[in-house]
């Protein structure tokens, strides 16, 4: 009787009351069906774009679209609905009620842990400095305006800007009225080396040379100079070493401990000619003049040189460009980055730069001029870390790890106090640590992330603070009791 | 003239010494002699199937040709290591089943194993060889792709070819200082002795060297504990799976075939077979858990094998409670099946026990997050079993009784429940291992995408939505989802951070399945839609 008294009693207040209608509408299966088909699938679409193109396309598409952020934001409002109109509620909704409330807070928790944590990670090593910064997982674009000279942060990644010539995309300049257009963007600028007139010490001979490989599918130009501030060595891979002299009797002598090959260059009698030299160790393999339009084959694998332009009185300045042009560059480890320039309000255009990540570069327009630096944002965090030692055990008889222990010492910047950590795979060090900081995740967080089998003083941490953490895990544990409730735990009627 | 007899009489003593260069010495003695390779300490018996399953695909092969008699890997094994001469280069012995590649080589396409001399006399291979070199040389991290990676994979094994006969892979002798045990030279003992006793065919004197050896190795300490070795040996040899998915088919067979007075003695028989192959099958998995130290959920073979185990197990649990027999009816398919898959295929389901990477090492999330995920697949291959019966049912003209729907919802109920616990542990352990809780990998995505689709199929059913009919049609459909995160993830989309799982292979198999399911559900489908209109 009490069980048919309330399902009038719901089914009387819809009827009576506008909002008690929109709650149940709210709170509606069917609403619940289209949320939960609609995200199943949008997941689904999302893992195949991520295998086919790349896990950020996934990310920016779907999972940190602000149509699927606001897609969970309406099933926040459905599950919390849909307990509202249960109201009152029963022994037996308990639960249901605990399930679909573990949920809300576990997305509440997403939300904060995105909006006011961050990931991001650190490089350390057994001999180098403390670290009290952070690398995050995000791009940005800081730019130093010149109404104030300070320097802004502006969040910018650059693969889904989608610019053209025809219609660039354009930011602000903080502070003043000029913006920074944006018409081409590169996911691998190369440093393309180039002569230029010199003067002074600066000045020497200089040359540009290719280098091209059929097998590997790969060109790449190096420019040398034997002026001062001009590159006279270049390292080939790591694996071969070219150096450019004025005369062979200023060439360095060969090593005979290193038996890597060599290409010792010098400039021709004639002019625009090249005398080389090629060698390993201190073995002599072939000697001879190159002229400008002849390959030469290296003996390297399949590379072959070749003489592109040589001069004196120049210097090599490099600049960055994109290698996507030259689908043969695109193997030699760009850096993403954007083509800009500075623009006013009646459209007054100023030179326009690729601006590569990592590197700071000035744009000018009349008198102004707004330096850009672009690259993944650094966090100041309030304690340094310092890595004291790094061992990698290895299974039995092989080189393969089987673990990673570092040892950290965290050092509080203000107050000076020293703290101790151990990190090991699935066994995170967190500052400041401790049962609250952990359950609350106002911590940090150091998981083991990559290793670098070159150089064993080096080990790179994944580096989590996550206010969000109590929500998280309190909802996650609700979500777990709750279905185990509903399921299994029956009230006596 | 004279050169070319001369020749022909070499090649036929070549091939007389062929026939008899196979001491027919039993090799038993070596079953249990420790050998240290890839990571980890293993009897000679295992290291032997699974070095000739690396090479061959197979744990036994014919060597002198079809009509020979079959040779166990631990006689081929032996035979390469006392008698490393230039005949085995030409014996086909390298696994080469790719076609497309076969076809490139311009090998013959029916074959799948060739020899060592055959593959090094192949320009082609050797082109390939170096491109893919090349490659992994510009970009380390690279992974290769068709026609190179599978010529990789024959580097691999030619590679393996050559290892054995330089004797380099036979590490049984434990080091003075450090852990790497190491191979013996032709000069040493024990390798000495052996070869001797092999080529004078002195049974006794190569029992004896093999049984003295493994006693001085055991003496210095560094041996495993016998236990282990000789459960490993016996582990190999009993092939607790294979008996155990016999007696699961013995038990459905026995379930389907009796009927009216014979039902109830029916019941009870397959009850007890079904019992028993589950008591098989658990002391395979507690052997298993006990060689290598660890839940037996750490590759695509242990899952297969554990998520078969687990479909009995609930059954066998709902059965105890319900009486129903359907359970059991719905589990023993997908257990065989399963069983047989994980049998059958060991190059794609890789059985051997390998150390894990240092991510998987930790034996609380391994034991809590990946048994419940596994656990909800079993669940959910239950109940596709069980909406099997019921689709079964109609497409056979009957009807199908609401407790069957009311058994299906039940299983599907363990599957949401376990699917909910382990993907959130998932969670919580990816935020200790890698320093987030959630980040959208595949393999989460994937369970999650799953949990949703089974919710919505749940969900449906309280709105009435849908009914009995419908419960049993989602339930297929819902598996689909499961068969991605599990299978798809790994070894289709082949992204992301559970990388430790992947795997090639398999998917002409797994398409094949998901199409007869699919004409099955449309069969299904239709002759509710026909029976309904008549009545």
């Amino acid at each position: 009787m009490r069980e048919m008294s309330r399902t009038r009693m719901i089914a009387e207040r819809q009827k009576r009351y506008p909002l008690w209608r929109l709650i149940h509408l709210l709170g509606s299966l069917k609403l619940a069906l289209l949320l939960l088909s609609t995200i199943a699938i949008a997941c689904a679409v999302a893992t195949f774009t991520e295998s086919r193109f790349d896990s950020s396309v996934a990310r920016v598409w779907i999972y940190k679209a602000p149509w699927f952020i606001a897609w969970l934001g309406v099933l926040c409002i459905n599950l919390f609905a849909v307990t509202l109109t249960r109201w009152p509620w029963q022994r037996k909704h308990t639960g249901f009620i605990i399930t679909h409330y573990g949920i809300i807070l576990l997305l509440i928790g997403a939300v904060i842990g995105s909006k006011f944590g961050y990931e991001g990670n650190v490089t350390l090593r057994t001999d180098g400095q403390p670290q009290h910064r952070i690398i995050t997982d995000r791009s940005c674009l800081q730019v130093e305006s010149p109404a104030d000279s300070y320097l802004y942060l502006l969040p910018l990644d650059t693969r889904f800007l989608n610019p053209s010539i025809a219609s660039p995309k354009y930011l602000p300049v903080p502070g003043t009225s000029l913006r920074i257009g944006i018409d081409a963007v590169s996911e691998s600028l190369v440093p393309e080396p180039r002569l230029v007139p010199a003067t002074g010490k600066a000045a020497g001979t200089a040359l540009l040379i290719g280098f091209t490989s059929g097998m590997m599918h790969q060109s790449l130009h190096v420019g040398l100079g034997t002026g001062e501030g001009a590159p006279r060595t270049h390292q080939f891979f790591g694996r071969a070493s070219i150096t450019l002299a004025e005369s062979s009797s200023l060439l360095p002598p060969h090593d005979p401990e290193v038996k890597k090959p060599w290409l010792d260059l010098v400039p021709g009698k004639e002019q625009g000619t090249l005398l080389y030299e090629l060698g390993r160790g201190t073995k002599i393999t072939s000697t001879g003049v190159l002229k400008p339009d002849e390959e030469l084959a290296l003996g390297w694998a399949d590379w072959k040189l070749s003489l592109l332009e040589i001069a004196g009185g120049r210097t090599i300045a490099s600049s960055p460009a994109p290698a996507e042009k030259d689908p043969s560059k695109k193997s030699a480890g760009g850096v993403p980055g954007f083509h800009a320039f500075l623009t006013t309000p009646d459209d007054q255009r100023g030179e326009a730069a690729w601006i590569a990540s990592g590197a700071v570069v000035p744009l000018t327009l009349g008198r102004d001029l707004v330096r850009l630096g672009y690259g993944l944002e650094l966090k100041n965090i309030p304690f340094s870390i310092a890595l004291t030692d790094f061992q990698i055990p290895r299974d039995e008889g092989t080189e393969t790890p089987s673990d990673f222990h570092a040892n950290v010492r965290f050092k509080n910047l203000k107050t000076g106090d020293e703290k101790s950590g151990e990190i090991r795979m699935n066994h995170p060090a967190s500052y400041p640590g401790g049962l609250l900081a952990n359950m609350t995740g106002f911590n940090y967080k150091f998981s083991q992330a990559e290793w670098n089998p070159q150089d064993l003083k080096e080990t790179t941490l994944q580096v989590l603070y996550d206010p969000g953490w109590l929500f998280k895990w309190v909802g996650s544990l609700a979500i777990c009791l709750g279905i185990t409730t509903m399921f299994y735990i029956r009230p006596r009627s | 003239m004279k050169r070319i007899s001369l020749h022909l009489l070499a090649a036929l003593i070549g091939t007389a010494s062929i026939a008899s260069s196979f001491a027919e010495l039993s090799t038993s003695a070596l079953e249990s002699l420790i050998i240290q390779e890839g990571g980890r300490k293993k009897p000679y018996l295992v290291f032997s199937e699974e070095i000739l399953r690396s090479l061959t695909g197979k744990t036994s092969i014919t060597l002198n040709g079809p009509g020979s008699p079959k040779k166990e890997a631990v006689d081929v094994v032996t035979g390469i290591w006392m008698d490393p001469s230039t005949v085995w280069r030409g014996r086909e012995l390298i696994l080469l089943s790719n076609r497309p590649l076969k076809k490139h080589l311009g090998l013959d396409p029916s074959r799948k194993l060739f020899s060592w001399n055959e593959l090094v006399a192949n320009d082609v291979l050797g082109q390939d060889l170096l491109e893919a070199s090349e490659s992994q040389k510009r970009d380390p991290r690279a992974k290769l792709v068709g026609i190179q990676k599978e010529a990789s994979d024959v580097a691999m094994r030619m590679n393996l070819l050559e290892n054995l006969l330089r004797g380099d892979s036979f590490r049984i002798l434990p080091p003075d200082a450090g852990n790497e045990w190491l191979a013996p030279s032709p000069e040493e003992m024990p390798l000495a002795s052996l070869r001797g006793a092999w080529n004078q065919r002195k049974q006794q004197l190569f029992d004896r060297t093999t049984e003295d050896f493994k006693a001085l190795v055991a003496l210095t300490g560094a041996a495993p504990p016998s236990w282990r070795i000789s459960l490993e040996v016996a582990y190999q040899k009993a092939h607790p799976f294979r008996w155990a998915w016999i007696l699961y088919a013995a038990s459905g067979i026995i379930l389907l075939i009796s009927r009216g007075s014979w039902e109830r003695w029916g019941y009870r028989v397959a009850a007890s077979l079904a019992s028993i192959g589950f008591l098989l099958q658990a002391c395979g998995l507690i052997s298993r858990v006990l060689i290598a130290g660890r839940p037996p959920v750490t590759n695509m073979y242990e899952s297969v094998i554990w998520v078969a185990f687990g479909t009995i197990l609930f059954a066998l649990i709902f059965e105890l409670i319900y009486k129903a027999g359907s359970f059991l009816l719905g589990a023993v398919p997908v257990a065989v099946a399963s069983l047989i898959l994980a049998d059958s295929q060991p190059v794609i389901l890789d059985r051997s026990i390998h150390p894990l990477t240092p991510v998987l090492r930790d034996n609380f999330w391994l034991t809590t997050h990946v048994l419940s995920i596994t656990l909800s697949y079993a669940a959910f291959a239950l109940a596709l079993g069980v909406a099997h019966i019921a689709l079964g049912r109609i497409i056979a003209g009957h009807k199908a009784s609401d407790t069957l729907y009311t058994y299906l919802y039940k299983t599907l109920q363990v599957g949401v429940l376990l699917l909910a616990i382990g993907t959130i542990l998932g969670g919580v352990w990816a935020n200790y291992s890698w320093g987030r809780f959630w980040d959208w990998d595949p393999k989460e995505t994937w369970a999650l995408t799953a949990l949703l689709g089974y919710l919505f199929l749940l969900h449906g059913r309280l709105t009435g939505l849908w009914g009995g009919f419908g419960l049993a049609i989602g339930a297929v459909l819902a598996f689909m989802s499961v068969l991605m995160a599990w299978y798809g993830v790994n070894f289709v989309l082949g992204a992301g951070l559970h990388s430790y799982g992947f795997g090639t292979g398999g998917f002409p198999l797994v398409i094949t399945f998901v199409a007869f399911e699919l004409l099955f559900l449309l069969v299904a489908f239709l002759r509710r839609k026909n029976t309904q209109q008549r009545a």
